[in-house]
């Protein structure tokens, strides 16, 4: 296990990136994914760890708009991106509708695939704001959720591609 | 899981980056889109002193589309590939490949077209962790002398998982690859060795620039077959990919694949030499399917997630399907 040893003789480097809307700046090891920056120095744990080899989605960021997998990602590939976490999706303390949705459609329960689900489901509707379920299953394929069977999580993202929120207790 | 300890350079040019290349050879490893070699690190796997990052070297991201072929740039995601009007025009097939990688939140945006055709080949009995493969001896990867999947084999025989492969290797690609002596171009039917453990031909100082596909010079029906587990996410059990041209009821020019069996892809030239001249006929399926049923035969052992005679009888009905839709004949 001589590579535990070389860790510390490691130069860190630069990053510049703009996570949230907010520029950031700090030194990072070359072997830290961006995971482990954006949980670890940044403090944005709703970034989940789940498989840790890409096929879960729990790690799900969007870099420039589009959907990564941040575990899979050297954080300092992420130089001058600009990264969304699900920290910043909701503004002047509103939920984004996708997030709303989710809520509505009882689309969480125990919330750990949330944040990438959501992410994911927000790339797609950039890209295609009326998917059909072909292209919404396809989106969310490599995410996986062990609750709630995917059915929930679906009509959410209907409801928000139709616009169908904030009509919870009505 | 943590990375191993690695020195990162992220050089602005090609002539940099293979600056670092010459310097350091097979301990400086190229990082493209990473999707599956951050996994490979992860895993202990690969332990480099150096990552060469290409994610700044705009030269290797361009297409392009010259006099007689379409010029894909190693570099370029497979978002940007499967999006390229000329890709669309002219190798639909392509797009049809790309669009079965993974997942579209795994690979479409971070990977690269050449870093799918540089896949490293994959096994069950080294895909998996360090701790998973303390449990069992060292293989012809990992530093020993044996095969976990078939004893006493003198070499690897992981599989070559690239969805690309058999459908760049169908529309008769050429790579590429920059290095010491400059530039060589190189078709890729040449470029795999049939060995796992050192699958192409490609020196430790090569990067591999471009890809480049001859434009047809008549309109060209295909076929890709792929056979998963699951649509989504697992790597191809066997593929295949035909292209044909045919004129005036005469099959002029044909083409199948099968790949997704060993460490090479498997062009199928005998089925190409008997059919070619003639006009298509439903001959051409069995014709197909019993010399991939022949050839898997040779190559596979038991080393992914499905049996080895059920991946041998697929490849021959997947070369059959791919036959059939790209004759017409299905």
């Amino acid at each position: 296990m001589r590579n535990l040893f070389r860790r510390s003789d490691m130069q860190k480097h630069l990053l510049t990136m703009r996570v949230n809307g907010e520029q950031v700046e700090l030194a990072v090891r070359p072997n830290a994914t961006l995971l482990d920056v954006l949980r670890e120095d940044l403090e944005l744990t709703g970034v989940k760890e789940g498989c840790s080899e890409g096929a879960c989605g729990a790690c799900a960021v969007l870099m420039n708009n589009e959907p990564i997998r941040s575990c899979l990602t050297l954080a300092l590939e992420a130089n001058g991106a600009e990264i969304l976490t699900i920290e910043g999706l909701a503004t002047g303390g509103r939920l984004h509708p996708l997030q709303e949705a989710f809520v509505e459609q009882g689309a969480v329960q125990c919330g750990f695939c949330t944040p990438g689900m959501i992410l994911s489901s927000k790339a797609l509707l950039d890209r295609n704001p009326q998917p059909n379920d072909e292209d919404i299953k396809t989106a969310l394929a490599g995410s996986f959720c062990r609750c709630t069977g995917y059915a929930k999580i679906l009509e959410a993202v209907r409801a928000a591609r139709d616009g169908d929120v904030g009509n919870e207790g009505s | 899981m943590r990375l191993p300890p690695f020195e990162y350079q992220a050089p602005s040019t090609l002539d940099e980056a293979l600056k670092i290349k010459r310097g350091q050879g097979a301990a400086a490893q190229i990082l493209a889109g990473g999707t599956d070699l951050i996994v490979n690190f992860k895993h202990r796997l690969f332990s480099p002193a150096t990552v060469i990052s290409l994610n700044n070297i705009a030269e290797l991201k361009r297409i392009e589309v010259t006099h007689d072929a379409l010029v894909l740039g190693a570099g370029a995601s497979l978002a940007e590939v499967a999006s390229h009007p000329a890709v669309n025009e002219h190798f639909p097939i392509l797009v049809k490949a790309i669009d079965s990688i993974g997942a579209l939140g795994i690979q479409r945006f971070r990977g690269t077209i050449g870093g799918n055709l540089l896949l490293q080949p994959r096994c069950i009995f080294y895909n998996q962790s360090h701790y998973w493969r303390m449990s069992k001896g060292l293989c012809h990867r990992t530093g020993g002398k044996d095969c976990l999947a078939l004893e006493g084999s003198d070499s690897c025989h992981s599989i070559c998982s690239g969805d690309t492969v058999p459908t760049l290797l169908a529309l008769s690609a050429q790579l590429a690859l920059a290095g010491g002596g400059g530039k060589r171009v190189a078709p890729l039917a040449e470029f795999f060795t049939g060995r796992g453990e050192s699958p192409w031909n490609i020196m430790p100082e090569e990067i591999l620039t471009e890809i480049r596909i001859p434009l047809p010079w008549a309109p060209i029906s295909w076929s890709y077959q792929r056979l998963a587990l699951r649509p989504a996410v697992d790597f191809p059990l066997v593929n295949a990919a035909a292209a044909a041209i045919v004129e005036k009821g005469k099959l002029e020019h044909f083409r199948l694949v099968i790949a997704a069996l060993g460490p090479a892809p498997m062009v199928l030239r005998e089925v190409e030499a008997r059919l070619k001249g003639a006009a298509p006929t439903r001959e051409a399926l069995d014709l197909a399917q019993d010399a991939a049923v022949r050839v898997a035969e040779g190559v596979v052992v038991a080393n992914a997630s499905a049996s080895k005679e059920y991946r041998i009888q697929m490849a021959g009905a997947l070369a059959r399907r791919a036959t059939g839709e790209a004759l017409g004949l299905a």
